[in-house]
């Protein structure tokens, strides 16, 4: 499947602000399964130094720096996508269990940006809250299956959390989103990244999109209008890694785009930085997603 | 008991004796070689004479060195700084031992080097197998950001710092390795200084190893990996609510480094600069004395508020000397220690020198075995120092000491993430002696030793170290615990040692100015200045108003109009509530009430607040004064009001004193005196406004004459009593009166014209413009013709002068984030 993107991002700010200095991660870094071509960034007003480095993690980071007082910032990122992960993943009988995949990524060798290594532990935006791993319970036992045992957290998660845009925000704690049991996408990957650790289980964060309207006769899925967050899981050296969408109950696929991957969302935040003066913003995300075949037409 | 023995007033000899018999097996000093025992007993004969035989004005003596040192700390969650704990009483090494310590050091310091290198570089240790990558990982210190980003000259480490043990046989090993910041080595250089204070040239005649060369190479050592040869070092501090930040202090002053925090600097084009009021600087490095997750929060965490946007840039370009390289730490983790002992074979072909404490991390399936099966014979701890599950609210639990829930609960926690623990072997530590309760008793003790790369890059041991005295429970956890004594520890050479010459080859150039101002210190100068002025002027009010007149009947017939007008202006100035209640009461909040932002006690803790922020500036005297506690007074006792404020009002014209006669003519010394001046002639207007104004009466006049110290000046030009003209021309226009506006006006003029101009091209910069103006305002002015039109005017013209200088000079960056975009 063949995508044009398109996010749209405007900052307004009630009193102006300089020296403004933004990381931006909204280039796809490479990933299994996915291409991605013709990535154009646009930033008005133009800013006096873009520089692009590769981050830590999966990531694509774009500094921005802008000294000149500004009211408002619009940045555009447009590029084309294709995604063929094959065959939907399913669950299979013979899955390592979770304990050999524990045990298998505290022995593992790889230090660069995707070895499970650097998954295993708590992080900033994910600290190993008790109260999950209790929740969890036998969910996650070490002698069962482990991508089994990860779709039934994922559709728990997806059952027992209600969507609710604007019942948190991109600061709110991972404790106060699990005891509420509401939030987004942001909000259901960290609790799910959070229940992996404490099994022992690389887990990461991830950020992408997904596909605005779904193919004909499909549910649209829940978070296509920004951008989306869900959890990748090190499964083995075997089976590599397999992404879960805790929103949407599923195993992802096709629908799903890669953009980065981090040990939680300050790592991928397609947006962060420092400004001078300034109190009050505003802002406004647009996103598209929309199959190549649509584009032709429209 | 032996204790009953040991008689107030006993000789050294005594002392000695009484606690060789008590003293545990494997003591320090019970267990010296009879060549140290003797340096003991002479040092405890020495010491015992100075305090007349009694170990309790010993001690006190050593701490009152301390206090007048102005050493503090405090521990987690302090909200005010304690006294330092310092023993009187040194430990003492002999030079041969000490040789193994050092060499056992300096090979640890050599492997950590190579160990940080690899893990950012090649990482050929994890992927041939001798270091596993989730040990590497697991510490919140790992940045994989600073991969393929190498230090100048290939240093990662300048500095390191050991916690060593001594075991009751005398074995010497390694409790924890610190290379983040070196915390407690300032402390170490003031134990020394307040001990040697206090005990003259006791130090001298043991043939005591001196600090201070290990000061100057280390000095050296940072700057030789500086890119310029006369580098400019800036000492980097999370700021003055840090745990150690009477240590940073003390530190940059003593070794001539910039004492800066985050906001003093700004990158720009991958160069490091500091903001001074001669605009941008250029850094050449930095001692960091914070983490390196809070030193760039769009590289590291993005949460910092302390630190410099894009440091990280200026790292990865090069150019810049960093100390420690940021993400050095990631070999501070517990864990490490298991792998170690193998990695010294492997990379250096040589066993470690100094063991450290044996350790099971149990991240490995043997190791984890081990663990559990010993777990009763163990210290078990967080492999990483984070809180983990089964352990709360402490890093280490001994296994024996868990019950049976506790230790199922440790044992499932395990089972689930058996890479957050470890295993250690229960360390014992043999004592020293130290004088508690009066008494000497043996402490057990640990040293935390430090070395530093000089200019060849070649590791160097400083010939002392911090020695922490545990009260009780774990020692290994922080710096000082609570309870806890410090004392000094002295490595004793056989022969006297030479003292350094002070005209050594390695003399740095003569230098007559200070090094440059950094904004925010000429902020917070101009602020102490202004704030002191303004308490001296509240104190002035309520001495006026409790009768502190020289006329001797003012006080109780003071007409009732003047009184109120009195009192309404410490009301305005939020010193009272307003002006109901009686007089006493109502000096006595203006004196004491820490609720009023305007009282004297509250103004005196903006002063000692803006002074921390100036620790490396500001001389110990000037702490001793801020410090002092308010005079005691009684509102229902009009004499002890006028007393406390008299005595405070003496108090700020030391500190005025201090300023003026022992403050260098540098631009600090301008930006605090400026500060006084603008005070005192913004409060100039006002006061002459409410009492000068055209219907001031006799008693108004008064006043103010009284209020601004021109009582006695008047007397000497006039015969009659208070007259309108005269007093305004004394009080507002004479150019000799140093209470006159006018006065002031020509100091802010003179000042300002001193500072320097970041214009090229000749024109005066916008203070510079309007101070003269206001001098030329002023000039023409007599007392006769003077308006209170006019005094409006030059109250705004001050208003706008102190404000041109804050957008000259100071900082105006107040950084905001932006909040994250929510997907």
């Amino acid at each position: 499947m063949i995508y044009h993107v398109r996010h749209q991002t405007i900052v307004r700010y009630a009193s102006p602000v300089r020296l403004a200095r933004f990381n931006l991660r909204l280039r796809p870094a490479p990933w299994t399964g996915q291409w991605t071509s013709d990535y154009a960034l646009t930033v008005d007003p133009i800013p006096s130094a873009i520089e692009s480095r590769p981050g830590a993690w999966p990531v694509n980071v774009a500094r921005l720096v802008i000294e000149n007082p500004i009211r408002q910032l619009t940045i555009e990122a447009r590029f084309r996508a294709g995604v063929d992960n094959g065959a939907q993943i399913v669950p299979q009988p013979d899955d390592p269990t979770i304990a050999t995949v524990a045990q298998a990524a505290l022995l593992d060798r790889d230090m660069g940006p995707s070895a499970p290594a650097h998954y295993l532990y708590a992080s900033p935006r994910a600290p190993l809250l008790a109260p999950i791993g209790d929740w969890v319970g036998a969910m996650l036992a070490p002698d069962r299956p482990i991508v089994a045992a990860a779709l039934d957290l994922t559709r728990r998660i997806q059952a027992e959390f209600a969507y609710e845009p604007g019942a948190t925000d991109a600061s709110t704690p991972v404790a106060d989103a699990f005891a509420a049991r509401h939030g987004v996408c942001q909000d259901f990957a960290h609790v799910m990244v959070v229940a992996l650790r404490l099994a022992g289980l690389p887990a990461a964060y991830v950020s992408g999109y997904l596909r605005t309207l779904p193919p004909p006769g499909r549910p649209r899925l829940i978070g296509a209008d920004a951008m989306h967050a869900w959890v990748m899981l090190w499964c083995g050296p075997t089976r590599g890694w397999i992404g879960f969408d805790p929103t949407n109950g599923v195993i992802t696929h096709d629908g799903h785009l890669f953009v980065a991957m981090g040990r939680d969302y300050a790592d991928v935040a397609p947006m962060d930085g420092l400004f001078v003066g300034g109190a009050g913003q505003s802002l406004r995300v647009m996103v598209d997603v929309a199959p190549e075949e649509e584009t032709a037409l429209s | 008991m032996a204790a009953d023995a040991l008689a107030p007033r006993a000789s050294g000899e005594a002392w000695a004796d009484a606690y060789l018999a008590t003293a545990p097996a494997g003591d320090l000093f019970a267990g010296a070689s009879p060549a140290m025992a003797t340096r003991w007993r002479d040092m405890l004969g020495r010491l015992s004479t100075q305090a007349q035989g009694d170990p309790a004005t010993l001690a006190d003596h050593v701490s009152r060195q301390a206090i007048d040192l102005g050493m503090a700390f405090r521990l987690t969650g302090d909200e005010q700084e304690r006294s330092w704990p310092l023993g009187p009483v040194p430990l003492l090494i002999d030079a041969g031992e000490w040789a193994q310590i050092e060499r056992g050091l300096v090979q640890r310091a050599n492997l950590l080097e190579r160990v940080i290198a690899d893990i950012y570089s090649t990482q050929s240790l994890v992927r041939d197998g001798k270091l596993p990558a989730s040990i590497v990982t697991g510490s919140p210190h790992y940045w994989r950001v600073m991969t393929s980003t190498p230090p100048p000259r290939g240093h990662h480490l300048h500095f390191y710092a050991a916690d060593i043990g001594r075991g009751p046989t005398g074995e010497w090993r390694v409790l924890a390795d610190r290379v983040r910041t070196p915390v407690g080595v300032g402390y170490a250089l003031e134990n020394r200084l307040a001990l040697s204070r206090a005990t003259g040239d006791l130090l001298g005649a043991m043939n005591t190893r001196r600090l201070a060369p290990f000061f100057d190479e280390l000095r050296r050592g940072l700057a030789a990996d500086c890119e310029r040869t006369d580098p400019r070092i800036g000492l980097l501090t999370p700021g003055r609510f840090n745990q150690s930040y009477a240590e940073q202090a003390h530190l940059a002053r003593y070794l001539g480094l910039l004492l800066v925090e985050g906001d003093d600097l700004i990158v720009s084009d991958g160069r490091l600069f500091v903001r001074t009021i001669q605009g941008l600087k250029r850094i050449d490095g930095l001692w960091r004395w914070m983490d390196t997750r809070f030193l760039d929060p769009l590289a590291f965490d993005p949460k910092s508020r302390i630190g410099i946007a894009d440091l990280y840039n200026a790292c990865a370009r090069g150019g810049l000397m960093v100390s420690n390289w940021p993400g050095a730490g990631v070999i501070e983790s517990r864990a490490f220690a298991a792998f170690l002992p193998q990695l010294a074979r492997e990379m250096l072909g040589a066993d470690l020198l100094l063991p450290n404490i044996a350790t099971w991390w149990c991240g490995q399936g043997p190791e984890r075995d081990h663990v559990r099966a010993r777990l009763d014979n163990l210290v078990v701890g967080s492999a990483f120092d984070q809180d983990v599950a089964g352990l709360p609210n402490a890093h280490f639990t001994p296994g024996s000491a868990l019950d049976d829930t506790q230790r199922t609960t440790l044992l499932d926690a395990m089972a689930r993430r058996p890479m957050d623990y470890v295993g250690q072997e229960v360390v014992k530590l043999s004592t020293t002696p130290a004088i508690i309760d009066g008494q000497l008793a043996p402490l057990p003790f640990t040293l935390r030793i430090f070395v530093a790369r000089d200019a060849t890059g070649q590791w160097r041991v400083m010939p002392g170290g911090f020695a922490r005295l545990a009260a009780h429970g774990d020692i290994r956890a922080a710096l000082m615990g609570r309870g806890d004594m410090s004392a000094d520890m002295c490595v004793i050479d056989s022969k006297p040692v030479p003292p350094d010459s002070l005209l050594g080859v390695g003399a740095p150039a003569i230098r007559r100015i200070g090094g440059m101002l950094p904004a925010k210190a000429a902020d917070n100068l101009f602020w102490l200045g202004r704030y002191i002025e303004r308490t001296e002027m509240t104190l002035r009010l309520i001495r006026a108003i409790v009768g502190g007149s020289i006329e001797a009947d003012l006080g109780p017939s003071l007409a009732s109009p003047t009184m109120t007008r009195l009192v309404d202006q410490l009301a305005l100035w939020g010193a009272i509530a307003g002006r109901n209640g009686a007089i006493g009461p109502l000096c006595a909040t203006a004196l004491g009430d820490a609720r009023r932002s305007g009282s004297v006690r509250s103004l005196m803790a903006v002063v000692a607040n803006i002074g921390e922020g100036l620790r490396d500036r500001l001389s110990s005297d000037f702490w001793r004064l801020v410090r002092l506690p308010l005079p005691a007074f009684d509102g229902q006792v009009t004499e002890t009001l006028l007393d406390a404020s008299s005595r405070m009002i003496e108090r700020i014209s030391a500190l005025s004193g201090l300023a003026a006669e022992n403050m260098g003519r540098t631009e600090g010394w301008r930006f605090h005196d400026m500060g006084r001046r603008m005070e005192r002639a913004i409060n100039g207007c006002r006061l002459l406004t409410t009492f000068g104004n055209d219907q001031a009466s006799a008693d108004d006049l008064t006043v103010l004459l009284d209020l601004q110290d021109s009582q006695i000046s008047y007397r000497t030009r006039y015969l009659t009593g208070p007259a309108l003209p005269p007093v305004r021309d004394l009080v507002a226009l004479e150019p000799h009166n140093p209470r006159a506006i006018a006065y002031q006006a020509a100091r802010l003029a003179d000042h300002v014209a001193a500072l320097p101009t970041l214009r090229a091209d000749g024109m005066p910069e916008e203070p510079r413009r309007l101070a003269d103006a206001l001098v030329a305002r002023l000039a023409p002015l007599t007392g006769d013709m003077l308006t209170m039109d006019d005094i409006y005017d030059i109250e705004a013209r001050l208003l706008r002068l102190s404000d041109a200088i804050g957008q000259r000079y100071f900082l105006q960056l107040r950084k905001t984030q932006t909040p994250d975009l929510l997907s």
